[in-house]
């Protein structure tokens, strides 16, 4: 009778100590989701703001070179599958598409040494080369946490619980080839 | 004797990871204030200004200002060098409203990076106008101390609430034919009003081509001294201040 109440103890202990591990790695993987989706949210954040800029941008060259109709028609399309992509996979696509667009439109302004001099077109370079680099700061920290995340659950014995909530390695954010050359304003 | 191996390899483990992790943090120097000359660049007086303006915005609107140079930003770029500095440093402090200038002497570089605090009172636009148009004239000359004092000198009136003219012509030929045609007048009114005694008129000239903007200058004189070697001076505005890599750069 004695021993059975001590094997019925230390089996309790031992479910408790099981029961608070599961407890403990399941609220360590909920922070960690937490903090690849706030990341995304952040690099979500400064990819709207570059394609707040755009028509600005757009209307800027339009100015000096109206017959360059269809970079323009691309711009604005690109632009719309990015404001229209749902997942974030769906959006970094998108996203590289937009940064072949502008990246002719901005071989435009090479062509008209007007343009290049115009001051807001200027301001309007600064602003898109600053909210590239955030991109790529943001893009960095988003990358950070998703490694994160893809270490803890792959490791045992997170893997098995990472199993069982349906969990799976994230895709990391990167920077397509076009993308490493951020825009400078040269003089 | 398997102890004492394990003490040597642990100890060896623990040299390791030491020295790596001083070298990481020995890849940014340590800050001196808010002027940091490690290129050697700024003369004694531009360095007296900024530090001036420095404490005034801290002190005033709690905003964390660091100038730095350095000789080089290798093996980074002088962007990347920026934003990693700006948060290893943690510049503006908690409410991330820091203002980081780097110019980097080799590569001919400046940028100028505003915290996640600051990105409203100063957008990318503008922190490059004012690199452009009070930067980048002195930089040009390899006059690196004015040339950065004029740029803390606008961005603290910026930060003050002032507007900041940017410029709209940049061209030159028109700019001196404008000068010219002030000067003529200027002329005439004088040879017309002779019979006032002449000394009155003074004041016109300066005015390079196509700059109209005129930025008042931190009074002169006093305020010198002090601060000049750090230590004496709180080095406020630094711990925890993030930014998010915006603002503007250029290369001269």
């Amino acid at each position: 009778m004695k021993k059975g109440v001590i094997v019925l103890i230390v089996i309790a202990v031992i479910a408790v100590a099981l029961v608070s591990g599961v407890i403990g790695r399941y609220n360590q993987l909920v922070a960690l989701e937490e903090t690849v989706d706030g990341r995304w949210a952040q690099v979500e954040n400064q990819l709207q703001r570059r394609a707040d800029l755009i028509p600005n941008l757009v209307n800027t060259v339009r100015g000096y070179a109206s017959h360059e109709e269809q970079v323009f028609a691309d711009v604005a399309e690109a632009r719309s599958r990015l404001l229209g992509a749902q997942t974030p996979e769906a959006q970094i696509q998108a996203n590289q598409g937009l940064d072949t667009a502008l990246g002719r439109l901005l071989a435009i302004s090479e062509a008209y040494p007007e343009l290049k001099a115009d001051t807001s077109f200027i301001r309007l370079q600064d602003e898109l080369a600053g909210t590239e680099n955030r991109i790529a700061t943001e893009r960095m920290r988003f990358n950070e946490s998703v490694q994160t995340w893809n270490t803890t659950i792959r490791q045992f014995p997170t893997n098995l619980l990472a199993n069982l909530m349906g969990r799976q390695a994230k895709p990391f954010f990167e920077a397509a080839p076009s993308a490493m050359e951020v825009p400078r304003v040269e003089f | 004797m398997s102890f004492n191996r394990s003490m040597v390899q642990t100890s060896v483990f623990l040299i390791l990871v030491l020295s790596v992790s001083s070298l990481a943090a020995a890849a940014f120097p340590a800050k001196q204030g808010f002027v940091n000359d490690y290129a050697n660049v700024i003369d004694q007086k531009s360095r007296a200004e900024m530090q001036l303006l420095g404490e005034k915005l801290w002190t005033e609107q709690g905003i964390g200002l660091a100038v730095v140079t350095v000789a080089t930003t290798a093996p980074m770029d002088p962007k990347e060098y920026t934003t990693a500095l700006f948060n290893e440093w943690g510049v503006g402090g908690p409410e991330d409203s820091g203002l980081l200038m780097l110019l980097a002497v080799s590569e001919g570089a400046i940028e100028v990076e505003p915290g996640y605090g600051l990105e409203g009172a100063l957008p990318d636009g503008l922190v490059g106008a004012v690199i452009d148009q009070e930067g980048l004239p002195h930089f040009k000359k390899q006059s690196y101390g004015p040339g950065l004092s004029a740029m803390v000198v606008a961005y603290a009136n910026i930060l003050a609430g002032e507007e900041f003219e940017i410029v709209e012509e940049r061209d030159e030929a028109r700019g001196w034919f404008v000068s010219f045609v002030i000067f003529i007048l200027i002329f005439m009114m004088m040879r017309r009003g002779r019979r006032y005694p002449p000394g009155g008129s003074g004041g016109y000239g300066g005015g390079g081509p196509g700059r109209t903007v005129i930025v008042p200058r931190m009074p002169r004189g006093g305020g010198f001294g002090g601060g000049i070697g750090g230590g004496s001076r709180p080095s406020g505005g630094f711990g925890g201040g993030r930014s998010g890599g915006g603002g503007a750069g250029r290369r001269f």
